[in-house]
């Protein structure tokens, strides 16, 4: 394990994760797995107070506007949402964040540049993190305390 | 393995090289970087800037600005001047043939004008007349 480029990173596209292929001419991808807070303060607590509800999963792709790679664009029209595979580098395929997706697609046309494609997108059902090499790291951590 | 980036300079030059109008103005020929010593009426091309944009996993478009122009031997720039507008009715929009690459754009972003004085006899006057073309390619497959 360690820190690794983004240049062999990943996005990809099907209806489930086994026949998901990787979306070409990408070179971005974020995704938040920001919690809902909500707000528990009470009398004479001395600063707000907060307990953690649902994590949310959205986030966001880019990349440039290819004619020959629509499945971005295809997905924007779907009514079913498709499985998306977020993948920060290739060579560690233990580490891939997935699941059901809703996807928002927007072009960019710059009268001097290469036109870009950037996408949005909303999780859409459960979502599978990488926790067995998460839990395996965090074990790891705590052998070394 | 990514394409040959040299191969979007050979381009460049065939394509003026290739024009008849071009050569019969200025008959020494187009050159990169540098003339042979003995050329007189002549197209240089330079290479100003050069940037890569990637993709994952790969270089996706090639982003290179191009010096251009016409040198003429001459006291008069209307040798230069034809020609500048010569290369620019060649370049501008053209579709270069780069193996591996498909051409995005060509265009000038900036024209440039100016007589030189010989460094070694002052008589002598050099015309320069030509501009700045943005080339934008990109990578197969990317």
């Amino acid at each position: 394990m360690a820190i690794k480029s983004g240049r062999q990173g990943q996005v990809k596209l099907g209806v489930d994760e086994a026949t998901a292929t990787a979306v070409a001419s990408l070179h971005n991808w974020t995704l938040s797995l920001a919690t809902e807070m909500i707000e528990v303060t009470c009398f004479l607590d001395t600063n707000k107070v907060y307990v953690p509800g649902m994590r949310d999963i959205s986030g966001t792709i880019g990349g440039f506007w290819n004619s020959e790679e629509l499945a971005v664009i295809e997905a924007t029209d779907d009514e079913t949402p498709l499985h998306m595979v977020l993948i920060p580098n290739i060579s560690e395929a233990t580490f891939i964040f997935s699941g059901l997706a809703y996807v928002s697609a927007e072009i960019e046309v710059p009268v001097n540049g290469a036109p870009t494609l950037s996408g949005t997108f909303s999780g859409a059902g459960p979502w599978d993190l990488p926790t067995a090499a998460l839990m395996a790291a965090r074990a790891e951590r705590q052998r070394s305390r | 393995m990514p394409p040959d980036s040299s191969a979007i300079d050979d381009a460049l030059l065939a394509v003026l090289a290739g024009d008849a109008t071009l050569s019969g103005l200025l008959p020494d020929g187009v050159w990169f970087d540098q003339a042979p010593a003995n050329a007189r009426q002549f197209v240089l091309v330079s290479l100003f800037h050069a940037a890569d944009q990637g993709t994952f996993g790969q270089r996706a478009i090639e982003d290179a600005l191009y010096l251009v122009k016409a040198v003429s031997f001459n006291t008069s720039p209307a040798t230069v001047l034809a020609a500048a507008a010569r290369i620019d009715a060649v370049l501008e929009d053209v579709a270069l043939t780069v193996a591996g690459m498909t051409s995005m754009a060509v265009y000038r972003e900036q024209r440039i004008r100016y007589p030189e004085v010989d460094a070694i006899d002052p008589s002598i006057l050099w015309q320069h007349c030509g501009g700045h073309y943005r080339v934008q390619v990109s990578v197969n497959g990317a």
